[in-house]
C-alpha cells in the first residue's frame, strides 16, 4: 500500500475534503439551482397552458366573429335584395303608370287628331263642294243643266271620299 | 500543394511550422543525444505516491504530511465553491451565462438520473453523482494547467534516499558542512563511510537531476532548457556531493500535482460512492432487503455462494473505480511529461486536447457508474433477477 501511495491520513484527508465539497455544493449550488429549475419548469408549463388557453379562446372568438360577419353579410345581401326588389317593383309600377298615362294621352291625342281630321275633311269636303259648285257654276254659266252636273260632281266626290277613307 | 507554396502567407506559415518542428526535435531529447538539446527539460522522477510538499504532524494513525495532490484537491474545491457562490449570488430567472452553463450541465445530469434511476430516486442520487462529476472534471482539467508538475522545490539526496527506505543515508554535500563542526566529525564521517558502501545498488542507480540553486528562492522548475546534467546516486557519492558552483542535485518535488494521480483521492471518491450506494440500498429496500442480496439462505447453498460472489464483486467495484480513474489520469500526466521531454514547445499540444477529453470522460464514467450502481442497489433482487 505504501508503494502505491495509499496511506490512512491522506485517504481520510481526501474523504473529508470530498465530503465538505459535497455538502457545500449541495447547499450552495444544487438546492437553489434545482429549485429554481423546477420553479421555472412550472412557470413555463403554466405559461404554455395559458398560451394554449388563450389560443383556444382566440380561435373561439375568431369563429364567433366569422359567424357574426357571415350573418351580417347575409343580412346585408338580404337587405340589398329586398331593396332591389322594392326598387324594381316601384319602377315597374311607375313605368306602368307612365305607360298608362302615355297611352291615355296618346289615345286622347289620337281621338283629337281623328276628330280634327274628320272635321277638317268635312270642312274640306264642304269647301270642296262649294268650290266645285262655284267652279261648276262658272262652267254652267256657259252651258249644261244643273241636274246633270250635280250627279257628276257627287259621283266624283264619293269616289274621292272612298279613296280617302 | 502548389497553391500553398504560391501564397506568400501560407508559405511563411509553413516555413515557421517546419522551423518550430526542427527546433523542437533538435532542441528536445532527441537532439540532446546529438549534442544539441538546448530546449530539453529533465524527465522528472516519476513515482506513484504523491510527493510531500512540507512535513506535517504525527497522528495516531500515522504521519500526516501535506501532499501536493491535497493542495490541488483544495484548489479544485476552492474553484468550485467560488463558482457556486458567484452563481448563488446572482441567481436569476433569466440566467447569466455562467448560470446558464451550470444549468445546462445540471439539467443534463438530472435528466440522466431520471432516465436511469427513475423520477423519485433521481433527486436522491443526483447531488453525489453530480459532485463526483464536477469535482473530477475540475481536478483533472486543473492538472493540465501550466505549472502543474513542473514547479516545485528540490528534494535533496537525503530525502530521496529516505524515500527509498535507506534510512541511514547521509548526504555527502551536507556532510561537508558537518565535517567542519568539530564535535560530530568522527561520528558522522564513520556513519557516512559505512552507509556509503552499504546502500544497495537499487538506490545507487537512482538518478539525480542537477538544478540551478537560487539560494533565496526555494523554487525549481522543469522548464525548456533546464536539462543540465544527470548523475546517479553512486556518482554523487563519489563526487562527495559536489555538482558544481551554484547548483544542487536532487529531485523536483512539484507543489501541484493533478489530484487524481494520487490513489488516496480516487480511492476516497470510490469509497464514498460505494458507501453511499449501499446506504441507499439499505434505506430504500430496508435492511434485510438489501443485505439479503449478499447473505441469503433462501435459495440453498448456490444462492449463498452467489451472495458471497456479489459481496466480492462489490469490493471489485471499489478497486476498479479507484484504478480506472487513477490509471487514466496518471498515464496522461506521464504522457505529457514524456512529450514535453521528447518534443519541447510543441509536443504536448495535441495531447493537451487528449487530456481534456480523457479528464471529462473519466469524470463522466465515474459519475455514470455510481449512478448505475446506485439504481441497481435500490432495486430488489427478487424483482430484478427473475423477470
Amino acid at each position: 500500500m505504501g508503494d502505491l501511495g495509499i496511506n490512512l491520513p491522506g485517504l481520510i484527508t481526501q474523504i473529508i475534503s470530498f465530503v465538505i465539497l459535497f455538502v457545500i455544493l449541495s447547499k450552495v449550488l444544487y438546492k437553489p439551482l434545482v429549485a429554481m429549475l423546477d420553479q421555472r419548469a412550472e412557470k413555463i408549463t403554466a405559461g404554455l397552458e395559458a398560451a394554449e388557453k388563450a389560443k383556444e379562446e382566440a380561435a373561439k372568438s375568431e369563429e364567433a366573429i366569422q359567424e357574426q360577419l357571415q350573418e351580417a353579410r347575409s343580412e346585408g345581401q338580404k337587405l340589398v335584395a329586398q331593396a332591389r326588389e322594392t326598387a324594381d317593383r316601384f319602377r315597374e309600377e311607375e313605368m306602368a303608370k307612365v305607360r298608362e298615362d302615355l297611352d291615355a294621352e296618346r289615345s286622347r291625342a289620337e281621338s283629337n287628331i281623328q276628330r280634327e281630321r274628320d272635321a277638317a275633311i268635312e270642312e274640306l269636303r264642304k269647301e270642296f263642294a262649294s268650290l266645285a259648285i262655284t267652279a261648276a257654276e262658272k262652267v254652267v254659266k256657259t252651258s249644261l243643266d244643273e241636274e246633270g252636273h250635280r250627279t257628276l260632281i257627287e259621283g266624283v266626290l264619293n269616289e274621292e271620299g272612298s279613296r280617302n277613307n | 500543394m502548389s497553391k500553398i507554396l504560391g501564397n506568400p502567407r501560407s508559405l511563411a506559415i509553413l516555413i515557421i511550422c517546419v522551423a518550430v518542428l526542427a527546433v523542437s526535435i533538435l532542441g528536445g531529447a532527441l537532439g540532446n543525444t546529438l549534442g544539441f538539446g538546448f530546449f530539453a527539460s529533465s524527465l522528472p522522477a516519476i513515482q506513484l505516491p504523491a510527493e510531500k510538499v512540507t512535513d506535517g504532524f504525527n497522528t495516531p494513525i500515522g504521519k500526516w504530511d501535506l501532499m501536493n495532490t491535497m493542495v490541488t484537491t483544495w484548489l479544485a474545491m476552492l474553484v468550485l465553491i467560488v463558482i457556486s457562490l458567484v452563481i448563488r449570488k446572482n441567481l436569476k430567472d433569466v440566467p447569466s451565462r455562467l448560470q446558464a452553463l451550470f444549468e445546462l450541465i445540471i439539467e443534463f445530469f438530472l435528466a440522466l438520473c431520471e432516465q436511469i434511476a427513475g423520477k423519485e430516486k433521481a433527486r436522491r442520487f443526483f447531488p453525489l453523482v453530480f459532485t463526483i462529476f464536477i469535482f473530477i472534471v475540475a481536478a483533472n482539467w486543473m492538472g493540465i494547467l501550466p505549472g502543474f508538475g513542473t514547479v516545485g522545490r528540490i528534494a535533496g539526496p537525503e530525502e530521496i534516499a529516505h524515500h527509498h527506505d535507506a534510512h541511514d543515508y547521509h548526504d555527502p554535500a551536507l556532510m561537508q558542512t558537518t565535517l567542519e563542526s568539530k564535535e560530530s566529525k568522527a561520528k558522522s564521517h564513520a556513519s557516512g563511510e559505512t552507509h556509503g558502501d552499504d546502500h544497495d545498488s537499487h538506490l545507487g542507480a537512482v538518478k539525480l537531476h542537477v538544478f540551478r540553486d537560487y539560494k533565496s528562492v526555494p523554487l525549481a522548475t522543469l522548464s525548456p532548457g533546464s536539462l543540465e546534467e544527470e548523475l546517479t546516486f553512486s556518482q554523487y557519492g563519489e563526487n562527495h556531493g559536489n555538482v558544481g558552483e551554484g547548483k544542487r542535485a536532487g529531485h523536483l518535488v512539484p507543489f501541484l500535482r493533478s489530484a487524481n494521480t494520487d490513489l488516496n483521492m480516487s480511492l476516497a471518491i470510490a469509497l464514498i460512492a460505494m458507501v453511499m450506494v449501499h446506504f441507499w440500498g439499505f434505506s430504500i429496500l430496508g435492511f434485510f432487503g438489501h443485505a439479503g442480496k449478499f447473505i441469503s439462505f433462501k435459495s440453498g447453498p448456490i444462492g449463498f455462494f452467489v451472495g458471497i460472489l456479489e459481496l466480492i464483486s462489490e469490493l471489485g467495484r471499489v478497486i476498479s473505480f479507484t484504478f480506472r480513474l487513477f490509471g487514466n489520469i496518471f498515464a496522461g500526466e506521464v504522457l505529457l511529461m514524456a512529450m514535453a521531454f521528447l518534443l519541447p514547445l510543441i509536443g504536448i499540444i495535441p495531447f493537451l486536447g487528449l487530456e481534456l477529453f480523457v479528464g471529462l470522460i473519466q469524470a463522466f464514467v465515474f459519475a455514470m457508474l455510481t449512478l448505475v450502481f446506485a439504481s441497481m442497489a435500490s432495486i430488489s433482487h427478487d424483482d430484478g433477477d427473475h423477470h
